[in-house]
């Protein structure tokens, strides 16, 4: 019941997602492309986060990889984007990797501190305006063109916005299967219990570097994705607060889930447009984030919209498990898990075992 | 790189500069090992606290006029506040939550912190410093260099306040309570020590610390809402260095960021350099001293 319904929940909001912005203005089609591309970062989060239970305070300092690195090639050097875009990938995956390796030393809290600091070296040194200067004449002349695909020219904002929707579908779609399988079971194990973890023979050190590398070159592929869209790279989108931000934004939509990444993103692009509409400085966007986070920490501790899909998935529960009451055939297989049948509670099981995963 | 070139004549002025940073520095770090042990929370929004109350200071004294003294102990007051809410309004609801969640908890208010000053004072432009005393200044015997008396102020205040807080803890009831909820939390309530409240006045000690270190620092560096904002993060490494438990390592470990942020810039006129020996430092701090099955942590 339950996987039919996501089935179909899922193809609505394909179409959706690829029909509605058809009929939008260029400019909310660029918003909603940004959307998804930040959406990315959320993702990376929900990766690192979510799954392996560490936490980054420097996805945009990852970000910035791609970007200058795609930035850097496409525009001084003349390289093609798809070239480009996969150096930049690899690179942000590198430095991912670099920073995990004291993460792995460091408990949560240590982390933090680390990569906060990561995040202003990247914000005062590596980006810095003076650093780069040497490397291809200043960051005022990067002008990144947009690419072709499979012959099909992205210049048109739909056309771009197919492309990046196809990438981010592809990428959550990648970590949604992170969860199941060998690897989720993996990567629950260390999140929940480190120690128990690598008494089982799981290898900590490479895992938890696999993570970090693969949530920045996530990041990374963001960052690349956003040279193109923007148009050009510049040194202020990438800082500390940006990360700060997202990561309150992945924290306040809930990190354990994939559909937060693109709720995440989405929001990230146009909250700060809605309050453009309503007359308000869009400078209170960042205010309203860190609000939003301290009440959700305290009220909904899982995210909301991980929140709401609990929620919803509750309720389904419940009508399906009024339904199974009122049919023998079901409590006869609750009997023959080994529960006690009979009372209502126990009759919800075998709904939440046969249909949930 | 910038320009590399190695000018010695810059030496004493630099130490000067450098010992004046450390001293704010020490001062901020100590409030936030204050918060830190007795709470269990790492402050992330120490420098937003910092930059908030100091930005009140600016209000009341360099736009509004009246005399700087005026304006740090405004400042004092609304750090002090501020760490009171803070503690009052989301850490003390997330009790027995896990020690990350807290630590989020203050990135939401850096955010927010950041953003109002933003929005108040404005986000970039660049701010006239507070000036608690004149900036004259006299000539060190034996050296080729000027102190002005805000920056000697600076350092004697950072010192006496880092005094204070050791004889708080040292000498009176509250410190003495202090001292036990940061050992045990629960041995401290069964000892009749309202837990809650001396916790709330490590948070409120804490922030006005930071405050001070605030207002101190605006004649330094450019000051503006981020740069005080990521004081922060050398707060976090002068606390690093006294395995955020020490207090007179603390101290000694602002003096040492400093000092170690300031002597590049005889070589390198790169502005980020400060930002690469703060990063080296906490690699190194985080990677030596915090090494898994270390000596344990000290109390304080």
């Amino acid at each position: 019941m339950t996987a039919r319904m996501r089935r179909i929940s899922l193809l609505v909001v394909a179409v959706v997602a690829v029909v509605w912005p058809a009929l939008l203005s260029d400019f909310s089609r660029s918003l909603a492309t940004d959307g998804l591309i930040f959406g990315l970062i959320v993702l990376s989060l929900v990766l690192l986060t979510g799954f392996v239970g560490q936490i980054s305070f420097c996805q945009y300092s990852f970000a910035a990889v791609g970007a200058f690195t795609v930035g850097s090639l496409v525009s001084a050097h003349h390289w093609s984007f798809w070239l480009a875009m996969p150096l930049g990938v690899f690179g942000a995956a590198l430095v991912g990797a670099l920073v995990g390796i004291p993460a792995l030393r460091l408990s949560g809290l240590f982390l933090t501190i680390l990569t906060v600091a990561v995040a202003l070296f990247f914000d005062r040194f590596v980006l810095a305006s003076g650093t780069w200067n040497s490397f291809s004449g200043g960051l005022s002349s990067w002008v990144v063109g947009r690419p072709a695909f499979l012959g099909i020219r992205l210049d048109t904002s739909y056309r771009f916005y197919l492309f990046v929707l196809g990438v981010f579908s592809l990428c959550s779609l990648l970590v949604w299967n992170f969860r199941r399988g060998k690897t989720g079971r993996v990567l629950r194990a260390i999140r929940d219990a480190e120690v128990a973890a690598s008494t089982l023979g799981i290898n900590l050190t490479a895992w938890k570097l696999a993570a970090f590398a693969t949530s920045a070159a996530l990041a990374g592929l963001a960052g690349a994705l956003l040279a193109v869209s923007i148009g050009s790279v510049s040194t202020g989108g990438y800082d500390l607060i940006h990360s700060l931000g997202v990561a309150a934004v992945a924290t306040v939509m809930g990190v354990n889930s994939v559909a937060s990444a693109a709720a995440g993103g989405l929001f990230l692009v146009f909250g700060p447009e809605i309050l453009r509409h309503l007359g308000v400085s869009s400078q209170w966007f960042n205010l309203i984030t860190g609000g939003l986070l301290i009440v959700q920490l305290i009220v909904t501790p899982d995210g909301m919209v991980t929140d709401t899909q609990q929620k919803i998935r509750h309720l389904l529960r419940h009508r399906a498990a009024k339904r199974a009451s009122e049919t023998p055939a079901e409590i006869d297989l609750v009997s023959a898990n080994g529960q006690t049948a009979g009372a209502p509670a126990p009759a919800a099981r075998p709904v939440r075992t046969g249909g949930q995963r | 790189m910038g320009a590399l070139a190695f000018n010695s004549h810059l030496i004493p002025g630099f130490t000067v500069i450098g010992i004046v940073l450390g001293g704010v520095y020490a001062l901020a770090a100590v409030g936030l090992v204050l918060i830190y042990r007795v709470s269990g929370v790492l402050n992330f929004a120490h420098g937003a606290v910092a930059m908030f109350a100091t930005f009140t200071a600016y209000e009341v004294s360099t736009v509004k006029g009246a005399p700087g003294w005026m304006g740090a102990l405004v400042a004092i007051a609304v750090g002090a506040a501020l760490g009171f809410a803070i503690e009052w309004l989301t850490i003390r609801p997330l009790h027995g939550r896990p020690p990350l969640v807290k630590v989020v908890v203050t990135i939401g208010w850096l955010l927010v912190l950041q953003t109002a000053a933003g929005l108040i004072w404005g986000a970039t432009a660049y701010h006239q410093p507070v000036h608690l005393v004149s900036r004259d200044g006299f000539h060190l015997p034996g050296a080729n260099v000027t102190v002005g008396y805000d920056q000697l102020t600076t350092v004697i205040v950072a010192l006496v306040f880092a005094l204070a807080v050791a004889a708080l803890l040292r000498y009176t009831t509250l410190g003495n309570a202090m001292r036990a909820v940061a050992d045990n939390p629960d041995t401290a309530r069964l000892w009749g020590i309202s837990v809650n409240r001396v916790t709330a006045a490590s948070w409120m000690v804490g922030s006005a610390m930071a405050a001070v270190a605030g207002v101190l620092i605006t004649p330094l560096i450019a000051f503006d809402t981020f740069s005080l904002t990521v004081v922060v993060i050398y707060a976090f490494t002068a606390a690093l260095i006294g395995r955020l438990s020490s207090l007179p390592m603390t101290v000694l470990g602002g003096f040492l960021l400093g000092l170690a942020q300031t002597y590049p810039r005889v070589f390198s006129s790169l502005s980020g350099t400060a930002d690469l020996v703060t990063f080296a430092l906490v690699l190194l701090t985080l990677g030596v001293l915090f090494r898994p099955g270390g000596r344990k942590v000290r109390v304080v």
